[in-house]
């Protein structure tokens, strides 16, 4: 089946979607309720939507879609509310974060849905190891060229959006030293990376795709596990590089930050983005993975080494223009807070010090979650 | 052989447990019955009444050690209770209330229309009120399952347990004031042994685990620990003659509760604890004789029917209230099945005051065989039909 064509919808418009943890609360290991929580949530007016994943221990939300900081927020409060008051009801914890710290893959239950059963005999332990948790951040655009346009000139910033939602730092039980150890579980993935430096949508479309669907490894855009990659029946790119933070004010501050970049970025003042920007992409991504806010970039075009919490900072006061324009404000000062208190990743390495181990870190996630109104 | 084994009856229990314990795995891996299923059925026919290869059971020694293994069992299911929840889903509280009390009603009616005596019925009916937890527990964690099934089944019987007791207490309790008029001696014996039983569980929940902080057990292993503790209460609630099983719970809840630090244990206590299970199923099993059981068994089959269709009616009249659907509903009611550990070591203790209840209850020791057999099956069946057991045969 060829690509289907890519719709327009309005430029800069957001909607998100998050995969959330299901814990026990007696033990705190992940809990396969997602089928419970579903028939729950479904009985309630939902305000958004509420989907299963591929393990019996997520579940994912997805929000409508909004032009603006302030009501993508409030929905998602509004989301957290609901899915906290169906946990109550079931004795289900619902928290964020990139990884559950010790939960083991080979506990996990493939959710009984038959896309989900295919990708796990193909994939095999590699389906139950990606029990990780994402934001995945969704930006309206007008047609396919400015997609794909937007798409690789986010390449230099994927490294922020990394390093600010970054809250996956303990993996099966032990600490790995990353501040994203979620992302490393994608990278496990053939179809993982980057897209191909196209910036034509007709390329895209019958060159790439075509090709890629002529091989037959493809079957859809949903094979592609890339950082970034547009969806055409939604009219977006779909940014995928964010763990799941910790409280839905840091999920609508990161949106915001993303709908303010773009803005900024449609005004092509900004170099264009050539493949040549690539050499450094997958370095600047492990150091923001490995290092947090506390890595160290190197920039595309100069190949200058910058901090990363500085180019943050730099690039948040570069773009306030564009967000006093979309009302996104209060998304940038969240982050400045980010940067100067540490990611969640950092409050989750302290709750493990504080909390006397990886039980009391989840512990602490789960009133994270429910506790920020 | 016969001489060997007479020379040293203390030989007897090793190898029935080493019995026990094979026919379980094999019959586990053939036919995916429930291990304590297994152990029930050798413990019934070794027992001294049946084929005699076991001595007694009076024996303090085991029956200690079946005290312990049972306490370990409730001091775990201790710690999966979150209390919390009876105040965000109120329905469950209601469910349970509901369960319990129309078992203890319809058992007691049904004991009276058989022409039992007063005072047997109100403690049959108390006991049937319980679902055996160790039966539940074992079976979970067997399974491996998690849902709501199992989230409810456990909770649910940690509360009809409490309730059991509470009740049964109460009736020794009449039953003093009516043989002896000595009110004192009868609250003593019902109200205020369950209470300092619990409260002494209760100081050993906030005391361990204010310890293992101490000593910055952070995040390791705290089973031994625990093992110790529970060991302990056990045997000290034993001697003073209070309960160790309101003790060993309230041990449990109060060490979850408190979170003072949050060690984990190993499920069932590992090794130590699995070992310590084929002993309390054979144990239970072995203290029943055939022909009460054979007297017994058409007023236990009557019961056994009543008993798990009100249950059953309950939970799923509360169903959708409390947030499932009324299929796990239906398959809550049908996995709180099982009934036995709990009954035996009950009314082992209350043998010191007099009571010859086993004599007198001859369907008891009937339901009890019946159930501790088939119990962990229906229990195991529910929990497969709610599809909390993870799927061994795919990925």
């Amino acid at each position: 089946m060829p690509l289907e064509p890519f719709k327009i919808s309005n430029p800069l418009t957001l909607g998100v979607e998050l995969e959330l943890q299901l814990v026990n609360l007696s033990n705190f290991d992940l809990t396969d309720a997602s089928s419970d929580m579903l028939h729950l949530l479904r009985r309630a007016n939902f305000p958004g939507n509420v989907t299963p994943e591929v393990t019996e221990s997520m579940i994912e939300i997805n929000t409508d879609i909004h032009t603006n900081h302030a009501e993508l927020l409030d929905q998602l409060q509004n989301i957290r509310d609901t899915l906290v008051r169906a946990g109550d009801a079931l004795n289900v914890g619902v928290c964020g974060g990139g990884t559950h710290p010790f939960q083991h893959w080979s506990e996990r239950k493939i959710f009984a849905k038959p896309r989900f059963k295919e990708v796990s005999a193909l994939y095999g332990y590699l389906i139950k190891q990606f029990t990780v948790f994402g934001q995945h951040i969704h930006v309206g655009c007008a047609s396919g060229d400015d997609a794909l346009f937007l798409l690789h000139s986010l390449n230099r910033y994927v490294p922020h959006f990394i390093a600010l939602s970054a809250s996956s730092p303990y993996f099966q039980g032990v600490d790995t030293q990353f501040n994203s150890a979620r992302l490393n579980s994608v990278f496990a993935f053939p179809l993982s990376g980057r897209a191909p430096f196209l910036l034509r949508w007709a390329d895209f479309e019958s060159v790439y795709f075509a090709k890629m669907e002529g091989t037959g490894i493809v079957k859809s855009m949903k094979d592609f596990y890339w950082d970034i990659r547009p969806k055409p029946e939604f009219g977006t790119i779909e940014l995928r590089v964010c763990d799941t933070p910790l409280t839905m004010e840091r999920a609508a501050a990161l949106a915001g930050y993303l709908q303010t970049l773009c803005r900024h970025l449609l005004t092509r003042t900004e170099p264009p983005p050539t493949e040549d920007d690539y050499l450094v992409y997958n370095y600047n991504r492990f150091q923001a993975c490995r290092f947090g806010l506390d890595g160290t970039l190197v920039h595309p075009k100069s190949h200058e080494t910058l901090s990363l919490r500085e180019d943050i900072l730099t690039t948040l006061r570069h773009i306030e223009p564009h967000a006093e324009a979309l009302g996104s404000l209060a998304a940038l000062e969240h982050l400045y807070t980010v940067i100067h208190e540490g990611s969640d990743a950092s409050y989750l390495r302290k709750q493990y010090v504080e909390r006397g181990g990886t039980e009391g870190m989840v512990d602490s996630a789960i009133r994270k979650f429910r506790a920020h109104r | 052989m016969q001489d060997f084994l007479l020379i040293s009856p203390d030989l007897a229990w090793p190898f029935a447990l080493a019995l026990a314990w094979i026919v379980g795995e094999f019959a586990h891996r053939l036919i995916r019955v429930p291990r304590i299923s297994s152990y029930g059925i050798v413990g019934f026919f070794l027992a001294s009444g049946q084929s005699g290869f076991l001595p007694s059971v009076d024996s303090g020694a085991i029956m200690l050690l079946a005290n312990i293994a049972f306490g370990l069992i409730l001091f775990e299911l201790g710690c999966r209770i979150n209390l919390r929840w009876l105040r965000t889903n109120p329905w469950l509280g209601v469910t349970s209330l509901v369960e319990a009390s129309a078992t203890f009603a319809a058992v007691f009616l049904v004991a009276r229309w058989f022409d039992m005596p007063l005072i047997p019925s109100l403690l049959l009916s108390s006991l049937a009120m319980a679902t055996s937890p160790a039966g539940v527990l074992r079976v979970v964690n067997e399974q491996r399952s998690s849902g709501q099934v199992t989230e409810r089944i456990l909770h649910l019987s940690a509360f009809n347990c409490v309730l059991a007791v509470f009740t049964f207490k109460a009736v020794v309790g009449l039953w003093v004031f009516q043989s002896t008029g000595d009110i004192l001696h009868a609250l003593w014996n019902s109200l205020i042994v369950l209470l300092v039983s619990a409260m002494i569980g209760g100081i050993f929940g906030v005391a361990v685990p204010s310890l293992l902080k101490k000593l910055g057990n952070r995040g390791h292993d705290a089973t031994v620990a625990f093992a110790i503790a529970v060991i302990i209460l056990v045997v000290l609630t034993h001697t003073l003659q209070f309960s160790p099983v309101p003790a060993a719970l309230a041990f449990g809840l109060m060490a979850r509760h408190r979170r003072i630090a949050l060690s984990q244990a190993q499920q069932n206590f590992g090794a130590l604890g699995n070992m310590l299970t084929v002993l309390l199923f054979v144990f239970m099993a072995a203290t029943l004789e055939w022909p009460m059981v054979m007297a017994g068994a058409g007023l236990a089959l009557v019961l056994m029917v009543v008993r798990f269709a009100v249950k059953t009616a309950c939970i799923v009249a509360f169903a959708r209230l409390s947030g499932i659907t009324s299929r796990k509903g239906l398959l809550t009611g049908m996995a709180l099945t099982p009934l036995s550990a709990f009954v035996i070591l009950l009314l082992e203790q209350t043998r010191h005051l007099g009571i010859g209840l086993m004599d007198q209850m001859a369907a008891l020791a009937a339901i009890t065989l019946m159930l501790e057999i088939i119990g962990p099956i229906a229990t195991q069946w529910a929990l497969v039909l709610a599809k909390e057991v993870p799927d061994t045969t795919g990925t």
